[in-house]
């Protein structure tokens, strides 16, 4: 036993072929990566889905109360509403971004992807402290109007859902414009030219031929902005609005009520939507990849 | 939509566009700078126009004892996180990209996954799990955490720089002779080093931060700087808070201008490689 396997030590050295032998190759590399995510990752999810059942009324409890009490699913159709209204603003303002960058030469060009990129890498925390330096009660704006004598009192810019869906749309910019720059950098500008040659107007060209092939980087863009607002946190939870996003209702859950079962509940349907719009996403994207195939 | 470009309509309708996308990009960049003047403020309140220039919350800032056990909370979590994560993403990424594994689809999702979910649903499972076995509050249990949640970035970055030339590097090397290993550190490493130093440095970023996980695992002696930025924010607003995002925004920069150094360098040195791909 001993000697057989000393025999296939020596063996592996010398003849590499057979010891990563092509059939299942480089599958133990895969051991330490799958276990931090089994233990860290799969293992926690799995435990919020079986707390979300260890209410004292019974397994579904928790799910029967968020179906039925107001205060405990209108957090999630506002999350939903608002991912929307997120979404679209950040493409209609990031597309023309996207489209410069993708045009700009040289210097220009840079100075545009750093405007782009230093935002993406810079903390959330701190983008959303800038929002509310600027909009509370006592903040710039107001300073600055009340200084000018625009007006008599202070205007109420934070805690309201216009202030906090401003702010959340410049966050997610970037999440939009580097998706978006990304499919416009592949498009073969003959393409265009040819339009131009077969009598298209700009309008046209862009209806008929530049938007379609940057449908690849809309719906990625979209849906990283809508999936990462489902899960917003920081900003809502900082600027305030009208209601809470189910990201701060979860932990609201946690930290104030100590409701557990509930908090897993409501982190459990997030989970399920933000999969659902993943697989969604993936439909899409496939469809699109075969159609532009044929 | 070059050609057609010199009728008069077009070209408004062109700086039309190109006036809207400066204010966009004026949008995405000017809030955040609105912190600066805070930071010099002399008050403990803002004043407009402010009423000097002072630099007493930089001051305050370098002193604070809470800040600087934070930074280096940071330091601790962050880079045995970011190396953890690098560990095992670069094992993942050669497993699914070069590898003959099963299920490779799958996998690449599960991989990814991490990135795309709220933090705050693994916040909720984790901590309650880790405080059975009393990993919450101590180093290992939030390093552990974002290791997770930072391994899909050095997955990517390395997974693209694998697709950027072909296998038959690594199969020259190994019909020569060399072993896996060999293989792996003579062809491969020096191929995608940069796609490793990237990821890296992305997870450290992301590290930095991370505020969810840390708000659920760490103790106020672990905790990093947004946990004590997010407690200054909600308990005691001061200007100190301006001047540390002032300097934290320059530490952003920096790391960044040195992730960018490390993607040219590297697109040099690999610029001969990709004339060879079929």
């Amino acid at each position: 036993m001993a000697d057989a396997r000393a025999g296939t030590g020596a063996r592996t050295q010398r003849t590499p072929a057979r010891a990563w032998s092509p059939a299942r190759r480089g599958i133990w590399l895969l051991v330490p990566p799958l276990l931090l995510l089994g233990l860290f990752f799969v293992l926690p999810l799995a435990y919020v889905l079986i707390q979300s059942g260890s209410a004292p009324k019974g397994p579904f409890d928790t799910y029967v109360r968020i179906a039925r009490e107001t205060s405990l699913h209108y957090p999630l159709i506002y999350t939903f509403r608002t991912a929307a209204i997120v979404t679209v603003f950040a493409l209609v303002l990031s597309y023309p971004v996207a489209f410069l960058i993708s045009r700009a030469r040289g210097r220009w060009q840079l100075v545009a992807m750093t405007l782009v990129l230093v935002p993406f890498w810079t903390s959330a925390v701190i983008r959303s402290y800038a929002w509310l330096v600027l909009l509370q009660r006592r903040g710039i704006i107001n300073e600055a109007l009340l200084t000018l004598g625009l007006v008599d009192r202070p205007l109420r810019l934070s805690n309201t859902d216009i202030g906090t869906h401003v702010a959340m749309v410049q966050i997610m910019l970037p999440f939009m414009i580097l998706p978006l720059l990304s499919s416009m950098r592949a498009i073969d500008p003959s393409v265009l030219r040819a339009a131009a040659i077969l009598g298209a107007n700009p309008a046209r060209q862009f209806a008929h031929v530049y938007f379609p092939l940057t449908l690849p980087g809309v719906g990625a863009g979209c849906a990283l902005v809508f999936i990462s607002t489902l899960g917003f946190y920081i900003t809502p939870a900082l600027l305030g609005g009208s209601s809470t996003m189910v990201a701060v209702a979860i932990e609201q859950q946690v930290s104030r009520l100590l409701d557990w079962p509930l908090a897993s509940a409501l982190a459990t349907v997030l989970l399920v939507l933000t999969c659902l719009m993943f697989l969604l996403y993936e439909r899409l994207n496939s469809r699109l990849a075969s159609r532009g195939g044929a | 939509m070059r050609a057609n470009a010199s009728e008069p309509l077009w070209r408004i309708v062109g700086l039309g566009l190109t006036g809207f996308a400066v204010l966009v990009l004026i949008y995405l960049v000017a809030p955040t700078l609105a912190i600066v003047p805070l930071s010099l403020s002399p008050d403990p309140f803002l004043r407009f126009p402010p009423p000097g220039v002072s630099l007493r919350w930089y001051e305050a800032f370098a002193h604070s004892i809470d800040y600087q056990l934070a930074i280096l909370n940071s330091l601790k979590i962050g880079i045995p996180a970011a190396a953890l994560a690098t560990a095992c993403g670069v094992m993942a990424a050669l497993a699914v990209v070069r590898g003959a594994v099963p299920f490779r689809r799958t996998l690449a999702a599960l991989l990814i996954a991490p990135l795309i979910l709220p933090q705050i649903v693994l916040a909720i499972g984790l901590f309650p799990l880790m405080a059975k076995v009393g990993l919450v509050g101590t180093y290992p249990g939030i390093v552990l955490a974002h290791a997770v949640v930072t391994m899909p970035l050095v997955f990517i970055t390395v997974s693209a720089a694998l697709r950027t030339y072909t296998p038959s590097f690594e199969l020259a090397a190994m019909t020569l002779g060399a072993n896996p290993w060999r293989t792996f550190v003579h062809v491969t490493f020096p191929m995608i080093r940069a796609g490793i130093v990237v990821g890296f440095i992305f997870a450290l970023t992301f590290s930095f931060d991370e505020l969810i996980l840390a708000m659920f695992l760490t103790s106020p002696t672990t905790r990093t700087v947004p946990r004590l930025l997010w407690e200054q924010l909600n308990y005691q607003m001061t200007p100190i808070i301006a001047a540390a995002t002032v300097v934290l925004l320059g530490a952003t920069i920096a790391l960044l201008c040195l992730a960018a150094f490390a993607a040219t360098r590297s697109r040099h040195l690999s610029g001969g490689a990709k004339g060879v791909q079929p």
